[in-house]
């Protein structure tokens, strides 16, 4: 899954909240229809909630290594 | 960001009370069943048949590691699955004393020979399984299996009901008097429960805590799927070696058992080792000192497949049975446990029980580092100890038992004064 750097957020070693702030971070500076991806080393279970509850579409692929990557559409 | 930071309002989360319960008397389990092992000394470590042996065993596995997990599970679906249980607090309120007055019975049962505490135990333990299966079933089985770790939840729990479903047949038949093979069905049993229910369990959660909370690389994801698959299958086999007394498939059903356990152990240290914290903090250290001892387990499981003479030693199942629960499984619990529970206290001061211009304490003050080594350094002393008791039972039994009493004391007394430093802090807002 191709992304720019500066649509990506890579949370793969990053301490919880901060993959869910980064996200919502970058969520904010994104047009409606702009997308984004999220980076991560499990299913963002809560997140997806708050992307259902604020109109969000995401879609998930596991890759080899183990990361999930999350393409966000905002 | 407001707005949408308070959106995370995990109003589905279950209230503090109910994983929180579990894991504050839990601890107590391990207090009682390291007085018996002082009490019994030279007498438990005859043979894993003793009932005070048995009684022991039990202590640890329903008493300590079943109560943990499942309050865990009650508080982390939604995290790790997407998953909600309905009316948690309810459930809770059935399983957790259903479970410990069902430990102590059945405790109590074998120490004594009475049929009577042993259907009482059977009643309660039934009761509060057939609750938490399908209540946890309902919810998990209801979400796509999308990742490793729900395929794992899914089959784990599906374990734990065969696991629960023969010790609760092999209670009717001890109570009873029915003619059945007892020692083969109880190795299915531990089976069940101990790779099955804890193994798939406790790989599911690392999948989402090892990275997450050691900040390690990901676990490569083919292996991760099949890693439950795997340890089912064994299990299967191995249970259909037992009913057509089939000893070929039976020793390649528990090579493969074995062979599953240590990849995935391998797995996990070699992810520990890419971490990116420096620190080794305690459920680091924890969790080493877990995988070595499980490893070291899983190589004499290996080595009994192929060489069945080696397990007719009686300190053989003894000595496994120390490795695999005491080094294994309680360092993995106790280690999660260090890390969930200042979690939860200050999730819970922070966003459900804020107390207005009042910051919140961190959760290194929630749960000082420094108590948490000492306690570590003590259990594993006495994990030391328990091994060479195995060995030397007439001189070890007692100080191994009295220092692992001491051990689960003193993580009793930790989670105890968080849980404290938490409603202390709760209380200064209300005044």
């Amino acid at each position: 899954m191709e992304f720019p750097a500066e649509r990506t957020v890579d949370a793969r070693f990053m301490e919880p909240p901060q993959p869910f702030v980064a996200t919502m971070e970058m969520l904010d500076t994104l047009q409606p229809g702009e997308e984004m991806l999220l980076l991560l080393y499990r299913e963002p279970h809560p997140l997806y909630r708050v992307l259902q509850q604020n109109g969000h579409r995401w879609q998930t692929e596991l890759q080899p290594d183990g990361t999930f990557a999350v393409r966000i559409t905002c | 960001m407001q707005p949408k930071q308070a959106l995370l309002s995990f109003d589905q989360s279950p209230p503090l009370s109910a994983p929180l319960r579990f894991f504050l008397t839990a601890p107590l389990f391990l207090v009682l069943a390291g007085l018996l092992v002082a009490v019994e000394g030279e007498a438990l470590f005859a043979s894993r048949w003793t009932p005070a042996a048995l009684a022991a065993t039990h202590l640890l596995t329903i008493g300590f590691m079943l109560q943990v997990m499942l309050g865990a599970l009650i508080q982390i679906l939604p995290v790790l699955a997407g998953a909600n249980l309905a009316r948690p607090a309810l459930i809770a309120a059935i399983v957790h004393p259903g479970l410990s007055l069902g430990t102590l019975a059945l405790a109590v049962g074998f120490l004594a020979g009475s049929t009577a505490w042993l259907y009482g135990a059977g009643l309660l333990l039934a009761i509060s399984l057939l609750v938490f299966i399908a209540a946890a079933g309902w919810a998990i089985f209801r979400v796509p299996s999308t990742s490793p770790a729900i395929r794992g939840l899914k089959l784990s729990l599906l374990a734990l009901a065969i696991a629960g479903g023969s010790g609760l047949f092999m209670l009717l038949a001890l109570a009873g008097g029915w003619a059945v093979p007892l020692p083969a069905l109880a190795n299915l049993h531990a089976g069940w429960g101990l790779a099955g229910w804890s193994g798939i369990l406790l790989a599911a959660v690392a999948y989402v805590v090892v990275p997450m909370f050691q900040l390690t690389p990901g676990y490569p994801a083919r292996p991760a799927w099949w890693f439950p698959v795997a340890v089912v299958l064994a299990l299967v086999l191995w249970s259909i070696s037992v009913l057509l007394d089939a000893d070929g498939l039976a020793r390649g059903a528990q090579g493969l058992l074995a062979l599953s356990g240590v990849a995935f152990v391998l797995q996990t240290l070699k992810l520990q080792s890419g971490r990116r914290r420096a620190r080794a903090d305690c459920t680091f250290r924890y969790w080493q000192g877990g995988l070595y001892a499980s490893l070291a387990a899983l190589l004499m499981l290996l080595l009994d497949a192929f060489l069945p003479a080696l397990s007719t030693a009686p300190a053989w199942p003894l000595l496994f049975g120390v490795l695999i629960l005491v080094g294994g499984f309680l360092a993995f619990i106790i280690g999660m446990l260090y890390k969930i529970i200042p979690f939860l206290l200050w999730f819970n001061l922070q966003h459900q029980a804020a107390v207005p211009g009042k910051p919140v304490p961190s959760m290194n003050k929630l749960l000082d580092d420094g108590e948490m080594q000492r306690q570590m350094r003590t259990f594993f002393a006495a994990f030391a100890l328990l091994t060479a008791a195995v060995f030397q039972p007439d001189r070890l039994a007692l100080p191994a038992g009295m220092i692992f009493a001491l051990a689960g004391g003193w993580l009793g007394w930790n989670l105890l004064q968080a849980a404290l430093r938490h409603r202390r802090h709760r209380l200064a807002g209300t005044s």
